[in-house]
């Protein structure tokens, strides 16, 4: 009678366990299963974009798009997206992730898929605006009243002011800064701007005490309480005020770089059957609907008078585009490379 | 078990354990209990609702789905290859088996991430077999096969360690009877070597399940992190963090780190009652 109970006990306990890994399977399996696919639309858009993108594209352009999209062909589409630094975009899509369009930090990351084989060279200027899809100023973010004083990148070069920077070897955002603090520097009216730039540069790489993959991820950084400055995107700044969540003063330098992000498509991975959506796409991230969204998220837009819409865009004294310094393929040869990577990295380790 | 315990701490009195296990606790409470709790007590920082509203998220549903589904795969598939590796290794004796005895247990010691990219290397588009798949419009990487062939290749040695020393210490003698009354080799599996290791088969089921569950190092290499296509659970908490978006990344991971305690509390009991019964 014992033994027969406790095997009957047994044999009931195994079957919850086989109820429950069951459940648990079933759970699992259930969006590949033939009655969730008929639910699912047919046709993907995989679009691959830099860290600061992934509010307005998921949750603002695309949703947009989507329902134009639905209004004259009455098809569904989906996006299916990826965020991160992007130099991390730009080697991915090298290994061969199946990226549809790809919106990159700065057009030296479609100069480097191009030079893969992975896209014809420059096919990306044939775009509207030689594919630069909208824009944003580098700022400097500081703790709330600015206790340490930050009015321009030259503060930043004081000794014990602790920045927080993205890693240039995997972030555009990062490329940029470094342009925006070397031009800073070169622009302020000093007798040889050359010097000047790379000793400003030179002073702030000196306080940098911590480096994140994408400006995103540093800004994770500075809002977990590193540093007592960052160097970012204006949008990232404006995007959290909106949503009332910034815990931090917004510097705006004297003079700094407005960054451009330019979009690419990657023709080998798209089908004959996917080009109309992925180009009717494209098209759309240029015309005035997304514009005007991407203006409301923080970015300012290629169209100036769009810009107006929002009144939180900083006034900057001395605006400058990586144009005047003769393109990025010469900025990452004479700032990054020459002087960054040559002269300031060298000079800090002694 | 009681009896066990007794005889085995009964030397020392009460007293003298005190000191020994409160000092044990206070370098545990830092080091792995508070930053569990921290876990949840973010995850529930918002109240219920936007903890079920995190998880509730399509791209929370479906990494955790993705994730349950790979682990299931993996477990299943390493199942039977790993019992059929144990199986060969215990009882086979041939030239070179203390080799692969050691390249099959390899993949604990190999960093996950190298795993990742050794994989890349191998099956991704400009790998050296993956640049042959190109052509047939075959491609492993960046899609769920590369996540499970990941998952597979780092848990491997798990089903092979529960089983293989179940399978070393059976008297041959059960095998060997049953071979003299004229059973196949497939028989005798079936019948002698399968009942005796059936705990070992859970064991490594349980302990495959949970490591592909939270297998991150490989997987950030191979997935391509798409949502809602490749992304699993942790590179889904990753990417949250990453993000800012501390309540999702939150809520997912005390998600995960509870599934993760109810296979180990499984594991524990059925490890326990396992010992008992070989001591009855």
């Amino acid at each position: 009678m014992l033994i027969l109970r406790r095997v009957v006990k047994r044999r009931v306990r195994a079957a919850v366990f086989a109820v429950a890994g069951l459940l648990l399977f079933a759970y699992a399996l259930w969006p590949w299963t033939p009655m969730a696919r008929l639910a699912r639309p047919p046709r993907t858009i995989v679009f691959y974009g830099f860290s600061i993108l992934g509010e307005v594209i998921n949750h603002g352009v695309f949703p947009a798009f989507q329902k134009r999209w639905a209004d004259r062909t009455g098809e569904r589409v989906e996006i299916v997206s990826s965020f991160s630094g992007s130099g991390t975009v730009t080697n991915q899509i090298i290994l061969g992730v199946p990226a549809h369009l790809a919106l990159l930090s700065l057009e030296l990351d479609a100069d480097k898929l191009a030079q893969a084989g992975v896209v014809p060279a420059r096919s990306w200027r044939r775009f509207p605006f030689e594919g630069v899809v909208n824009r944003t100023p580098f700022v400097i973010l500081v703790r709330p009243g600015n206790p340490r004083g930050i009015r321009d990148f030259g503060d930043l070069t004081r000794p014990g002011v602790r920045i927080v920077h993205p890693d240039p070897f995997t972030s555009g955002g990062a490329n940029w800064a470094i342009v925006a603090e070397y031009g800073a520097g070169a622009r302020s009216g000093a007798a040889d701007p050359r010097r000047a730039g790379h000793d400003l540069l030179l002073g702030v790489w000196k306080n940098v005490v911590a480096q994140a993959a994408s400006a995103r991820a540093a800004r994770t950084q500075f809002e977990n309480g590193f540093g007592d400055a960052l160097i970012t995107y204006e949008q990232e700044a404006l995007y959290d005020r909106a949503r009332g969540k910034l815990t931090a003063d917004v510097v705006y330098p004297r003079s700094t770089i407005l960054s451009e992000h330019t979009l690419v498509r990657i023709d080998r991975n798209i089908s004959r059957r996917d080009a109309d959506l992925v180009d009717a796409f494209a098209a759309f991230l240029f015309g005035d609907e997304a514009q005007r969204i991407f203006v409301e998220y923080g970015f300012r837009s290629v169209k100036e008078p769009f810009n107006e819409a929002n009144p939180g865009f900083g006034s900057i004294r001395d605006p400058f585009r990586i144009a005047d310094f003769g393109g990025w393929e010469r900025a990452r040869d004479e700032i990054v490379e020459a002087v960054w990577k040559g002269q300031v990295l060298a000079e800090m380790k002694k | 078990m009681n009896a066990r315990r007794k005889s085995r701490g009964g030397h020392s009195g009460r007293g003298s354990s005190l000191f020994p296990v409160s000092v044990l606790l206070l370098v545990l409470l830092p080091l792995l209990l508070m930053p569990l709790a921290a876990v949840f007590v973010f995850a529930l920082k918002g109240g219920p609702l936007a903890f079920w509203d995190a998880v509730r998220s399509p791209e929370a549903q479906f990494a955790l789905r993705f994730s349950l589904l790979i682990a299931f795969g993996t477990t299943l598939v390493n199942a039977v290859l790993g019992t059929f590796a144990a199986y060969v290794l215990a009882k086979h004796r041939f030239w070179g088996d203390r080799a692969l005895g050691v390249v099959v247990n390899l993949p604990v010691a190999i960093p996950t991430v190298v795993v990742g990219t050794s994989l890349l290397l191998l099956w991704g588009p400009i790998g050296l077999l993956g640049k042959m798949l190109v052509p047939l419009g075959l491609q492993p990487m960046f899609r769920p096969l590369g996540v499970l062939l990941a998952h597979l290749f780092v848990t491997f040695p798990y089903m092979l360690g529960a089983v293989k020393p179940v399978l070393d210490e059976l008297e041959t003698t059960y095998e060997e009877a049953a071979y003299t009354i004229g059973a196949s080799r497939w028989t005798t599996f079936r019948l002698v070597l399968l009942p005796a290791l059936r705990g070992g088969l859970i064991t490594g089921a349980l302990l495959t399940f949970a490591h592909s569950l939270g297998e991150f190092g490989a997987t950030v290499m191979v997935s391509g992190n798409l949502r809602l296509k490749t992304q699993t659970a942790p590179l889904y908490i990753f990417a949250q963090f990453e993000a800012g978006d501390i309540a999702h990344a939150n809520a997912i991971a005390a998600v995960l780190a509870l599934l993760s305690f109810t296979i180990f509390f499984f594991l524990f009991r059925f490890a326990s009652r396992a010992e008992r019964q070989e001591a009855g």
